[in-house]
């Protein structure tokens, strides 16, 4: 039997899901059509499907041939998926609101054009013009570009992932294209920078999802397959549909899975090879040379995920003074005590462990992604806490840089300027509860450590500049959420611009620095008089600080002084909220007989400023 | 396995019908989901289970059981 069939075969001995998937995507291995197939049922049998995602694709070139490969990387992520191909072309009529696109109500709408889609001059050689020919069709593109995002956009389609299909043939200039002055690869990498600039400023829940990475990742001799291309005119030779596939599931996966927040390493053979309670300081692998620069590399990744605001968690067994040792001393190590938001390095089990880091982060387990080289560890742990995702790390230390980079729910689709801090942020909560701490064994009330703090609230009312990470906070938050529901950037703009609603978010500073946005409420001001709460929540981040109270009467206060006089609010239960349970009733909202809440603001007024230990201040929208 | 037996589960699986609606004589007017599309998909699927090449004028001759067991043959497979 060849070694790509044996390869195979082994896949299909996975127990759970996140295993296959793992496995699948850490293999390399190619798979065939019939072999895709195979993997779909063996997906499906092993687990149900937890989510359907709806796709929609409008395209300028044949997409039906992507099915089995989306099949496949749907399956891989537990999604059943809905696929709409709208009519070939990119006909105004899908952007309208009856169309079949909208009608199939998708999550995500991938939209498949090619560059001569964006200005007819691009079907013919770009080299013909000069420099400034080139920039006005450039600027051209763009705008024909805005015209036909913007159209999708006003519609109900989800998230629009934009592609652009390459060339099928290399530059127009060849071999010196690079040193032209018209140099096609120059105009393109240009006119991509601008296309997504204008994505991230000007279009919500809109992502340009780049081939020419795909085209990077496989080679144009893989990516294309010339007799599919020019007999049924589609363009991708196997390997690149199901990359491309995977890539848009994968943006799928982050839409419809829960959020991926925390990844949590083990540590020999993991961020260095060798064992350090056996090889010690100057024995584990780690440096200039082979292995020790793939585990290098590795610490390197995983620094590229802490930007992508993933925050990292360390979960070894080992003496705590040997693994504090190399973090401290060994001069390769690149992640130091300052990168992880939180340790457990002791003999437990690493399931106990990991639900001692959620309980000290206050994350859900279905946030976690672990990574362990060991087969018994990572079965332990799938095992005691499926909600986790369980990376094995690859044994050939040649794999382990690039093996967490086909891990869908490690992609981001924005990025806010709390993502880039968000370590700094957790650390700065473990100085603050080691302070409190300290406050506690000295004989202080909380009252006097919370002042201490010298807290400050900022409030911001209805502000567009922030939608990113409003949207953000309605799908992160699970916790300290009164009805967890999700809204994107488009709905969240739509309640901002809506004058019968109050959108108001809050950012908390103290001596120990600030946490950013960290709560939201949303009010619809049914009628003069009424107001209903409709979503209000707070990342776990600041709790313990009074910071949702002094927030919520904040509020109130605003609402009574504009005349409203009672305010109805509702506590939806999830396996994941009962911290709120008796949220509403401990600020003076009534039970009523329906189940929802009710506080008359002018029989109980709400609470002053001063009763909390908190300065706020109110800046008003934008 | 005969190279017909080969071929039966290579073209239930890409078509998604059972093995038993294939018999040594289907062609693609047989099976409502052997359109363009499947056919397509159907070459791909030969490519990669019998490690071939085909060219694109080879798609079109090969719309039947028949026609791809003489094709396979003429391969020196089977």
């Amino acid at each position: 039997m060849r070694k790509s069939q044996n390869q195979f075969e082994s896949l299909l001995t996975a127990r759970s899901r996140s295993e296959l998937r793992s496995r699948v995507g850490g293999s390399g291995v190619k798979v065939t059509l019939p072999q895709a197939q195979q993997l779909v049922a063996h997906a499906r049998s092993l687990e149900p499907a937890v989510q359907t995602l709806r796709l929609g694709i409008v395209h300028t070139y044949t997409s039906d041939l992507l099915d089995p490969w989306l099949e496949l990387a749907a399956a891989l992520q537990g999604l059943d998926l809905q696929t709409y191909h709208a009519p070939y072309g990119l006909s105004p009529h899908e952007a309208e609101p009856h169309s079949g696109l909208v009608t199939h109500k998708p999550d995500v709408t991938l939209l498949l054009l090619r560059r001569e889609d964006l200005h007819p001059e691009l079907a013919k050689p770009l080299v013909r013009f000069d420099r400034a020919q080139q920039e006005t069709i450039a600027a051209e593109a763009l705008e024909r570009l805005r015209d036909v995002v913007g159209r999708f956009r006003a519609q109900k389609v989800g998230q629009i992932v934009l592609t652009i299909l390459p060339p099928a043939l290399s530059s127009e200039l060849g071999i010196y294209d690079a040193q032209s002055e018209r140099s096609e690869h120059a105009w393109w990498a240009s006119l991509k920078a601008r296309i997504g600039q204008y994505l991230r400023e000007s279009s919500q829940a809109s992502l340009f999802l780049d081939l020419d990475d795909v085209l990077e990742q496989v080679g144009r001799s893989t990516f294309f397959d010339p007799r599919l291309w020019y007999s049924a005119r589609f363009p991708f030779g196997a390997e690149a549909a199901r990359e491309i596939a995977r890539r848009v599931i994968g943006i799928g996966a982050v839409i419809k899975l829960p959020r991926a927040k925390v990844i949590v390493l083990d540590a020999d053979n993991t961020l260095w090879g060798g064992i350090i309670g056996e090889d010690g300081i100057h024995g584990i692998a780690l440096g200039p040379d082979y292995p020790g620069n793939a585990y290098l590399d590795f610490q390197r990744r995983l620094l590229d995920f802490q930007q992508r605001g993933f925050i990292l968690a360390l979960c070894s067994k080992n003496n705590p003074a040997d693994v504090d040792q190399v973090l401290k001393e060994h001069p390769h190590q690149l992640l130091r005590d300052e990168h992880f938001a939180a340790r457990r390095v002791n003999w437990q089990p690493k399931s106990s462990n990991l639900q001692a880091l959620a309980e000290e982060l206050n994350l859900g387990l279905d946030s976690f992604v672990f990574i362990d080289d060991s087969d018994h560890e990572c079965a332990a742990v799938r095992q005691a806490l499926p909600q986790v995702e369980v990376i094995q790390a690859p044994s050939q230390p040649v794999q382990l840089p690039g093996c967490l980079d086909a891990v869908a729910r490690l992609e981001v689709l924005s990025l806010t300027t709390e993502d880039l801090v968000k370590t700094e942020l957790y650390a700065q909560e473990r100085r603050r509860r080691e302070s409190k701490e300290q406050a506690e064994q000295g004989g202080g009330d909380s009252r006097d450590y919370l002042l201490s703090l010298g807290m400050k609230m900022s409030v911001g009312l209805n502000d567009v500049s922030h939608l990113a990470r409003l949207a953000q906070l309605t799908k992160k938050t699970n916790q300290f959420t009164l009805t967890t529901r999700r809204y994107d950037e488009q709905q969240v703009q739509e309640f901002i611009r809506a004058t019968d609603w109050l959108v108001a978010h809050f950012s908390l500073a103290d001596t120990f620095g600030d946490s950013g946005i960290v709560g939201l409420a949303l009010i619809h001001i049914a009628t003069p008089e009424r107001a209903e709460l409709d979503s209000f929540l707070m990342s776990c981040r600041v709790i313990g600080r009074e910071a949702e109270s002094a927030f919520l009467h904040t509020l109130l206060r605003r609402l009574a002084e504009a005349g409203v006089k009672e305010v109805v609010a509702s506590y939806i239960p999830t396996p994941k909220n009962v911290l709120v349970e008796n949220f509403l009733p401990e600020q003076d909202f009534e039970k009523c007989a329906d189940g929802s809440y009710r506080r008359d603001l002018v029989k109980t007024p709400p609470r002053a400023e001063s009763y909390f230990p908190i300065t706020v201040e109110v800046s008003p929208g934008s | 396995m005969t190279i017909f037996e080969q071929l039966r589960g290579a073209i239930a699986a890409t078509l998604k019908v059972p093995p038993d609606s294939i018999t040594e004589r289907t062609r693609d007017e047989d099976l409502a989901s052997w359109d363009s599309l499947g056919h397509i998909n159907l070459m791909m699927t030969l490519e990669q289970t019998f490690d071939l090449a085909l060219e694109v004028e080879d798609f079109e001759k090969l719309r039947s059981v028949p026609a791809m067991i003489e094709y396979l043959k003429g391969q020196g497979i089977g």
